[in-house]
């Protein structure tokens, strides 16, 4: 395989984008966790807490006609592929004015218009839809790349060993973004499987992998951005599995009663937005008196609070709503 | 017009599709050699292997990889061998397909036509021989079709193809090498949508779809010797259902027999049945009757293969008891 | 080279070899003069059935695919019965509901057959729970055929074995090949990503070997290991032999491409058909382990003679039997719906 070219270094608006992106989406988790405890909200809701280096990192290197598919805890990677907060939270709400007005919720959102095709409530199911725009890519000689975001649990299910298997065999431009926190729902990943890295499986398919620290942001984007040149030069797909972990429950509402507190801190000592900013700061691209953090942060809270503000505000949908959508057309 | 057996009138259905559009592909297993029947011969000479597509033995994944193609703007078609196999593919097929236009709120358009065979024939079993169509039905989001000619496997499919929802096609097997008439010329084409009338008749009406489709026919044949005049309605789409053309015959005739192969229990029948009993009540003269397999899993072995699928005799007596003449002498 | 074992139990596997083929033979030839429904065989394979299941003790279970003739009569299936479901006759082991596809028998070992590739892998995995937690000293093997990997229903089944430990064995019988061995970085299957199938297990840190599936010895010893792990509770294991592919089963529908085995190419070449050189000088397990055989002394040209006209009279006996029993009563198929 040859070499690919080095990505041009990051300049620092570049780099701050990261930074402003994870804070939104942390602002956006945190406004949606509060909303959910005052019963604004209701549904099933997955935050991607602690997990924002992944997203942020992975999607900064896709660009615009590309696709991404999440999984069930996908707020933050329709965020960091340019989803609107206040079309994604009004679509949590219910609302009619949110993405899917009101029909998809949390699990089912869908934003193609800025690339975010689906997510979905099934674990490991946007795996093959993911494969199967790589494949329309290829048909259609579209040159664009595919990237499915999955969780360490999707790695037991069968779709994920046929989905590895025929990107593989058919070469497709895919980019396989495995978020392993160490839990499927309550339970460890060892209590699941023997294998300990996800990573291995696609090398049983001869497909390029690598494991990294999920939680440095500038890792994941190196990582990503190999692959996602790979599948636009042709050669085929790449597994990344990111190490992270979710500081909350696997849904709001789950106590993690399953879960050591000392590893909770452990991690939490590592969050990506903490150490990303400690980075920045040891570069000289943010000032140590943290006066430029407090804005980043303060704009991602003060632009959610307006989305929520506007989101809340919407329109429930109406009853006729129910019936509209179940068929793009009726027959000829 | 041309002679074509129903196999031929589907691969022609696919050829002009592909010729026609460029998203069209097709995926499925051994495709590029013309699957196990023959549909797919000849086409990957003509199309290239990137759209005439063999896969693994991987029904799940391939049925949501082509919702995944078909999302982002492919019109893919899969080839699952038998019907039976799609029992691996559901949670693709349910929580995906049918699904992605309502969830997104109409942003997502899945057009997919998934072309399954079954039907009870050549004593393969109760994996290879299942009617599941009523599953189908069920699912919002689904359309299901079955035709019953190859002029209609023809039409019908290409009908599915450009339709941009998730469809059905069911073919029967035992339909394969049947023979019909189908037209030359795309213009010429029957329509497309709705139920077709094979028969028109005055005292009872039996409404089917597919290879049973024939046995109502044959059935009508016999009902006239004995003076019972009997129209039959071929509803080719059991999703969306054309309720409107068996209320429009049960307010004629007055009496309906409904047959399928499917399972009797639970069947495509058991709507239809329900949905005239509450439309056309005044209507009805006697009680709707539905003719259907017993609850069983098919058999393997071929004389009870063949006692299994309802006989045209079976769909004769129904008539006979709706219309409140029970059998004639026997003669 | 034949295993270790007494002489009766070598030549015990080979009669079973025997009888194995010459029932595959005389249903093929059935099916020339009449319609017997869709049906493979296990012609060119019965090397690897033969010792792998002759390690199973009662009480294990084993379950296989669309191609199970040769495991059912391997672990003693009556061949009539078998012959008699495959007709579809009330006398069938299945009572005619069954069929080819989906043979079985619960006293040998064989609880049932699923035709849907994959389809018996998480039921075999069921069976190896379902012993561990009542605590029974027995093993669940699983049968089946390279295209079963393709599955998904494969990942999730070794995942499971492999982290509950349970006694399982899945024994992959690679037909695939077109030729002994495999070259070097050829993917063994055209449909599947790997170098080799045995890389799929690996990550499962499942012990994973690929053998000559027409070398009995090598059968033997392999198997053996899988089933001693299995019941000391040390877990399960995953067993590739691979074989060439008769080419009798290469059309859709079998046939007597390369005629009836004539039990003498094991020792007179000038026998073999020029056509079939290859499939009968090297390839046919059968004929292999004649030689075996022949070479060590355990048995001789007169046994194997008489060993093969006792199989082809049983074969022929069980296609009588199945043609003269009666089909099932028409009220027999909504027999046994339930429990």
């Amino acid at each position: 395989m040859t070499s690919l070219p080095p990505s041009p270094p990051d300049d620092s608006a570049e780099l701050l984008d990261l930074l402003e992106s994870m804070w939104l989406i942390r602002a956006f988790e945190e406004k949606v966790s509060e909303l959910y405890a005052r019963g604004r909200i209701k549904g099933l809701l997955h935050l991607g807490i602690g997990q924002e280096g992944v997203a942020v990192g992975a999607a900064s290197r896709v660009g615009g006609d590309d696709v991404v598919f999440g999984g069930h805890r996908a707020h933050a990677h329709a965020l960091a592929k340019g989803a609107d907060p206040e079309r994604l939270l009004a679509e949590l709400a219910g609302r009619s004015t949110g993405y899917c007005a009101g029909k998809g919720g949390s699990m089912h959102i869908s934003a193609p218009e800025v690339g975010f095709v689906t997510a979905t409530g099934i674990v490991a199911g946007n795996i093959p839809l993911a494969l199967g725009a790589a494949y329309a890519s290829v048909v259609g000689d579209r040159g664009i790349v595919a990237m499915a975001f999955f969780g360490d649990g999707a790695g037991q299910a069968g779709q994920f060993h046929e989905s590895l298997n025929i990107a593989s065999l058919w070469n497709l431009p895919l980019v396989l973004v495995c978020e392993n926190n160490g839990y499927a729902e309550f339970t460890p990943l060892s209590a699941h499987t023997r294998v300990e890295r996800l990573a291995i499986h696609a090398a049983t398919y001869g497909i390029p992998a690598s494991t990294i620290d999920g939680n440095d942001v500038l890792a994941v984007r190196a990582a990503v951005g190999e692959a996602v040149q790979r599948a636009r030069a042709g050669g085929g797909p790449t597994f990344v599995e990111a190490l992270t972990y979710r500081l909350r429950g696997h849904y709001e509402g789950d106590p993690a009663k399953y879960r050591e507190l000392s590893e909770l801190s452990d991690w939490k000592a590592r969050d990506p937005i903490a150490r990303y900013t400690g980075a920045l700061v040891d570069r000289g691209t943010l000032d140590a008196d943290g006066t430029a953090v407090d804005r980043i942060e303060r704009n991602a809270r003060e632009r959610v609070e307006r989305a929520a503000e506007s989101a809340l505000a919407g329109p429930i949908p109406k009853p006729s709503d129910l019936l509209t959508n179940v068929y793009a057309s009726e027959p000829a | 017009m041309s002679e074509l057996r129903t196999i031929d009138a589907i691969r022609a259905a696919l050829d002009e599709a592909l010729a026609s559009d460029k998203a069209v592909c097709i995926l499925g297993e051994d495709v590029t050699v013309g699957g196990p029947f023959g549909a797919t011969k000849g086409l990957v000479e003509r199309y290239g292997d990137w759209r005439i597509r063999n896969t693994p033995i991987s029904e799940g994944t391939v049925v949501g990889l082509a919702a995944g193609a078909a999302a982002v703007g492919l019109r893919p078609i899969v080839e699952v061998m038998f019907v039976d196999f799609i029992t691996l593919a559901m949670d693709q097929l349910v929580n995906h397909a049918a699904k992605l236009h309502y969830m997104s709120g109409g942003q997502i358009r899945v057009p997919l036509t998934i072309r399954i065979q079954g039907g009870a024939v050549g004593a393969m079993g109760a994996h290879h021989s299942q009617s599941l169509e009523a599953w189908f039905l069920h699912v919002p989001g689904l359309k299901v079709v079955a035709p019953s000619t190859p002029a209609d496997a023809k039409a019908l499919l290409l009908a599915a193809i450009r339709d941009d929802d998730p469809v059905l096609f069911l073919e029967h097997r035992g339909l394969y090498w049947s023979r019909g008439e189908v037209p030359d010329d795309p213009a010429d084409a029957v329509p497309t949508g709705g139920a077709v009338t094979r028969r028109t008749g005055t005292d009872a009406t039996i409404v089917s779809w597919s290879r049973m489709a024939h046995s109502a026919e044959e059935a009508a044949v016999v009902l006239r010797t004995d003076g019972i005049d009997v129209e039959v309605i071929d509803l080719r789409w059991l999703a969306p259902l054309d309720i409107e053309a068996v209320l429009a015959s049960v307010r004629k005739t007055h009496h309906l027999v409904i047959a399928h192969e499917a399972v009797e229990r639970g069947g495509v029948g058991a709507e239809i049945a329900a949905t005239v009993a509450a439309s056309a009540r005044e209507e009805l003269r006697g009680p709707v009757t539905r003719v259907g397999a017993p609850f069983a899993p098919v058999p393997a072995s071929a004389e009870l293969e063949a006692l299994f699928v309802p006989s045209v005799e079976a769909i004769v007596q129904a008539v006979r008891r709706s219309v409140g003449r029970p059998a004639a002498a026997v003669g | 080279m034949s295993p270790r074992l007494r002489s009766s139990e070598l030549v015990g596997q080979l009669r079973t070899m025997i009888r194995i083929r010459r029932f595959e033979e005389a249903l093929i030839q059935l099916s020339e003069s009449q319609d017997v429904g869709h049906f493979h065989v296990y012609v060119g394979q019965e090397a690897t059935g033969v010792p792998a299941l002759a390690l199973l003790q009662p009480g294990d279970v084993a379950y296989s695919t669309h191609r199970n003739h040769g495991h059912l009569i391997a672990r003693g299936v009556d061949p009539a019965r078998m012959m008699a479901e495959i007709l579809g006759k009330a006398t069938g082991t299945n009572k005619g509901k069954g069929g080819t596809l989906h043979l079985a028998s619960n006293e040998h070992g064989f609880p049932t057959t699923s035709s849907s590739v994959g389809g018996p892998l998480p039921i075999a995995v069921g069976s190896g729970y379902a012993f561990r937690e009542l605590g029974l000293d027995r093993v669940s093997v699983c049968l089946f055929g390279d295209g079963a990997l393709e599955e998904g229903a494969w990942h999730e089944a070794i995942n499971i074995a492999a982290v509950w430990s349970l006694p399982v064995i899945f024994l992959c019988e690679n037909n695939s090949l077109e030729a002994l061995g495999q070259k070097a970085n050829e993917y063994p299957s055209s449909t599947l990503a790997a170098q080799r199938l045995t890389d799929l297990v690996r990550p499962f840190k499942v012990p994973a070997t690929a053998i000559d599936g027409a070398d009995v010895r090598a059968v033997h010893r392999e198997m053996g290991r899988a089933v001693r792990r299995a019941r000391r509770g040390a877990g399960p294991t995953f067993i590739e032999a691979w074989t060439v592919r008769w080419a009798g089963s290469r059309p859709i529908w079998p046939q007597l491409v390369t005629g009836e085995t004539d039990v003498a190419y094991a020792w007179d070449d000038t026998a073999i058909p020029p056509d079939h050189a290859e499939w009968f000088g090297r390839q046919d397990g059968l004929l292999r382990y004649v030689r075996d055989l022949l070479a060590a002394g355990r048995v001789t040209r007169a046994d194997v003679v008489a060993i093969d006209r006792e199989a082809r009279a049983e074969m022929a006996a069980a296609v009588r039997f199945a043609l003269d029993s009666p089909y099932p009563a028409p009220e027999e198929a909504l027999e046994d719906m339930y429990a």
